[in-house]
């Protein structure tokens, strides 16, 4: 009897070294295989984020504030207030993403963080944003923010001259802030327009 | 089959005029209000002729409003009938004072310890309210009032006070300080009672007699509480237990956050069963909505929560074994690398691996991943089997049987009678299951053992975690045949603001019985949260099982309760 439990006692960790399980993980050469669903360091899409400020609102930990950023879309974002997440309070929850209404906050699979001073966790939009255009598209948008840019600058003058004599056949929200579209004139790598 | 009705009826006829406003909110849900001179007598009629023999914990409320506090006593049976009696006992705020129940159940004592150091309602005829959970140096503040300022008080400027230290900080002190003292200004008279080392050293009788400390930092548990005994020689005369080492005041805090914030708090009670936290906690939120879950929903839950047992047995047997060492260092690498497949299984869903926050009110954050199943078809037969091969080779360790076997034995009644929860309980061969007795989700369709035990020493209570894993292994497997396509949330938005109402919903945690009781006012945030966790109720029992046992036994005992401090503490 002693002796059949001997020699299982031999077999188990043959049985396991042959199981094939995955016992190591070569961490820092190989990062493990993360699902998709992973909440992980976020992902903000900068052209089509609205400001809305809901995601500040439901963080348990008010780890978001609103700050200016250049580079998001100011026909959606009139304000252009962007999220910036301090991560030395984020408890990677999630509810912020949930909150978002137009989904443009998301929680990406980075999750590795470093730095030398509490600052370098505390991550602007231009960290986090996570959309980006092709040379050609930023061309594109840069010259789209023009025109609109010049369109307004033609119906403002034309406005001044005369009250109602020609309408610019301009867009929805080229009648407001005229001056932060100037902005997203910049070698914008967001996009200005979508 | 006893109800809630019935037991409403029986409690009417032999206390005409006692029982007030009661509800009979389903069959296993009784809420009435008691008389606060009867209420000792109404308990002791609910266990004597009711069997109402589970004395589950009792929370405090105070409603300012009214000018009143309220104790809700928790009563409960151990598997005879479903029914939870949820009665409340109501006092003057100016000074309030109720009868104590530690007479009628042992248990009872921590509970009404912790009322009183948060709410200063005071017990008549408990022998011992020493603070349990607070610093000294709170007492007397009464944090969980609604009218607590906040620590320090810097409104009022009078019980807080400032000393500037010599390296030039500031520091915040509530005692009195001298001068106060001197001056007469001190605001309030504090309670005065033996601290916890004078307490535990009136009790050394002769001088072969020592104290040993184990903790606040031990290997025991994961996570700080001072267990210490007094030794005779070899043997444990008596355990004295200190608690309150990561106290986080979640109930607290849960009182000014919103009810979605609060479901990332239920997640840090206790990392290792979050998703149990979870939903405990929505679906009392959920009650008191009255929010269907979809049925896909229910078992996307289930999974999830059965998934979040196995690690947590895996990690809670593993762990004590390493105790126990000699034996135990194999299989707690063998156990920690299982483990590790079943988290990424959980993280595949929620997406963390121990801090979920994903039960939702209604629903879950995400849908099961497409290639879930067949993972989990590669997984489970691997664990089942891994299983299988741990309960043999503990079986046939003759090191392990020597060291496990009768010893810390708890038998079936005092077991009951100390009001110790899941598996410890089950060991000891009392059939206590919540997803029995108070079914929730999808569990009355699910096929299961209740796994029980027969002796309740701790080789009986690491074998009943063992084949909780097969039985929780035979669940999912159940649910991923069942489940059917379809929503995942409810249809309509759910609204920021909770009615007024109040709910009390229990789920198995990994370590037994968890209920919360939530109240609330009809705002955006709970009036109250009461977490009734499991493991609070285990710590307890740890003193009186502890007594007469040879030292070395006592890490093996302890340990065998698969503990979590931070969730005893919240
Ligand atoms: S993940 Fe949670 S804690 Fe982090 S920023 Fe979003 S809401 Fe706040
Ligand atoms: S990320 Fe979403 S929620 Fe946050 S400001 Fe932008 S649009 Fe609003």
């Amino acid at each position: 009897m002693l002796k059949k439990k001997m020699i299982k006692n031999f077999t188990w960790p043959l049985k396991v070294a042959t199981h094939g399980v995955e016992s190591t993980r070569l961490y820092p050469e190989v990062m493990m295989e993360l699902p998709a669903a992973e909440r992980g360091i976020h992902e903000l899409d900068a052209t089509t984020c609205i400001g809305c400020g809901s995601c500040a609102r439901v963080c348990p930990n008010s780890c978001i504030e609103m700050v200016p950023y250049k580079y998001g879309n100011p026909l959606k974002n009139k304000k252009m207030q962007f999220p910036q997440i301090d991560y030395g309070r984020c408890m990677f929850c999630g509810l912020c993403v949930d909150e978002c209404p137009v989904e443009c906050l998301k929680m990406g699979k980075n999750v590795v963080m470093t730095g030398w001073e509490r600052e370098d966790i505390v991550k602007g939009p231009g960290d986090i944003a996570a959309r980006k255009h092709s040379a050609k598209e930023v061309a594109e948008f840069e010259a789209e923010a023009k025109r609109i840019a010049a369109e307004k600058a033609a119906a403002k003058k034309a406005a001044a001259k005369e009250g109602a004599a020609k309408k610019a056949p301009a867009k929805a929200a080229g009648e407001k802030a005229p001056k932060k579209a100037e902005g997203a004139n910049d070698k914008s790598k967001n996009g200005g327009a979508s | 089959m006893t109800t809630a009705s019935e037991v409403l009826s029986s409690l009417q006829s032999a206390f005409p005029g006692a029982i007030k406003d009661p509800r009979v909110e389903s069959d296993a849900r009784l809420w009435a209000t008691v008389d606060p001179k009867r209420i000792y007598d109404v308990c002791k009629y609910l266990t004597d002729k009711l069997n109402f023999d589970h004395y589950s914990g009792s929370a405090g409320v105070d409603w300012i409003a009214n000018n009143e506090m309220e104790v809700v006593e928790i009563m409960a049976s151990h598997g005879a009938h479903p029914v939870v009696a949820m009665l409340k006992v109501r006092t003057p705020r100016d000074n309030p004072s109720i009868k104590s129940l530690t007479g009628l159940y042992w248990n009872a004592d921590w509970y009404e310890r912790e009322i009183w150091e948060m709410f200063g309602i005071n017990f008549e005829n408990h022998s011992g309210l020493y603070p349990l959970l607070l610093s000294d140096e709170l007492m007397g503040v009464w944090p969980w009032r609604k009218d607590f300022k906040g620590y320090p008080d810097l409104t009022t400027g009078q019980r807080a006070v400032a000393l500037p230290t010599a390296n030039g900080y500031t520091e915040f002190r509530i005692p009195p300080t001298p001068a106060e003292i001197e001056a007469g200004t001190v605001p309030k008279e504090r309670p005065k009672y033996p601290s916890f080392r004078e307490r535990e050293e009136a009790e050394i009788k002769s001088d072969s007699e020592m104290i040993m400390h184990l903790g606040p930092q031990h290997a025991m548990v994961p996570g700080p509480f001072l267990l210490d005994i007094l030794v005779e020689g070899e043997r444990v005369r008596k355990g004295f237990l200190d608690v309150g080492y990561i106290h986080k005041g979640i109930e607290k805090i849960m009182e000014n956050r919103t009810w979605l914030q609060g479901i990332t708090y239920t997640d840090r009670m206790c990392y290792v069963a979050s998703l149990s936290n979870n939903e405990c906690y929505c679906g009392a939120v959920e009650k008191i909505l009255g929010l269907e879950v979809p049925e896909r929903a229910q078992y996307i839950r289930v999974i999830v929560e059965e998934l979040s047992r196995i690690q947590s047995h895996l990690i809670g047997t593993g762990e004590f074994l390493t105790l126990i060492a000699g034996v135990g260092y194999a299989p707690w690498q063998y156990m920690i690398i299982d483990r590790e497949h079943v988290i990424s299984l959980i993280e595949s869903v929620t997406g963390a691996r121990l801090t979920h926050s994903f039960v939702r009110f209604g629903g879950v954050r995400n849908d099961l991943p497409d290639d879930f199943a067949e993972k989990c078809k590669i997984t489970l037969p691997y664990i089942k089997s891994r299983i299988n091969e741990f309960i043999e080779l503990f079986a046939q360790d003759p090191i392990y049987d020597l060291r496990m076997k009768d010893v810390g034995v708890l038998p079936a009644e005092t077991a009951k009678e100390v009001g110790i929860a899941g598996p410890a309980l089950r060991a000891s061969g009392v059939s206590y299951d919540m997803r029995v007795e108070d079914p929730i989700l999808v569990y009355p369709d699910l096929d299961f053992k209740v796994i029980t035990g027969t002796k309740g020493d701790c080789a009986d209570r690491i074998d009943v975690r063992l084949r909780e894993i097969l039985e929780s292994i035979y669940i999912i497997e159940q649910c991923l045949d069942r489940i059917p396509s379809g929503p995942i949330k409810p249809e309509a938005k759910v609204p920021k603001k909770v009615p007024a109402g109040e709910a009390y919903y229990r789920v198995e945690d990994p370590r037994g019985e968890m209920g919360m009781y939530v109240i609330s006012d009809g705002g955006d945030k709970p009036y109250r949260v009461k977490v009734r966790g499991p493991f609070y109720a285990t710590l307890q029992t740890l003193p009186p099982l502890l007594e007469g046992v040879y030292v070395a036994d006592v890490v093996a005992i302890a340990g065998s309760m698969d503990g979590c401090p931070s969730e005893a503490d919240r």
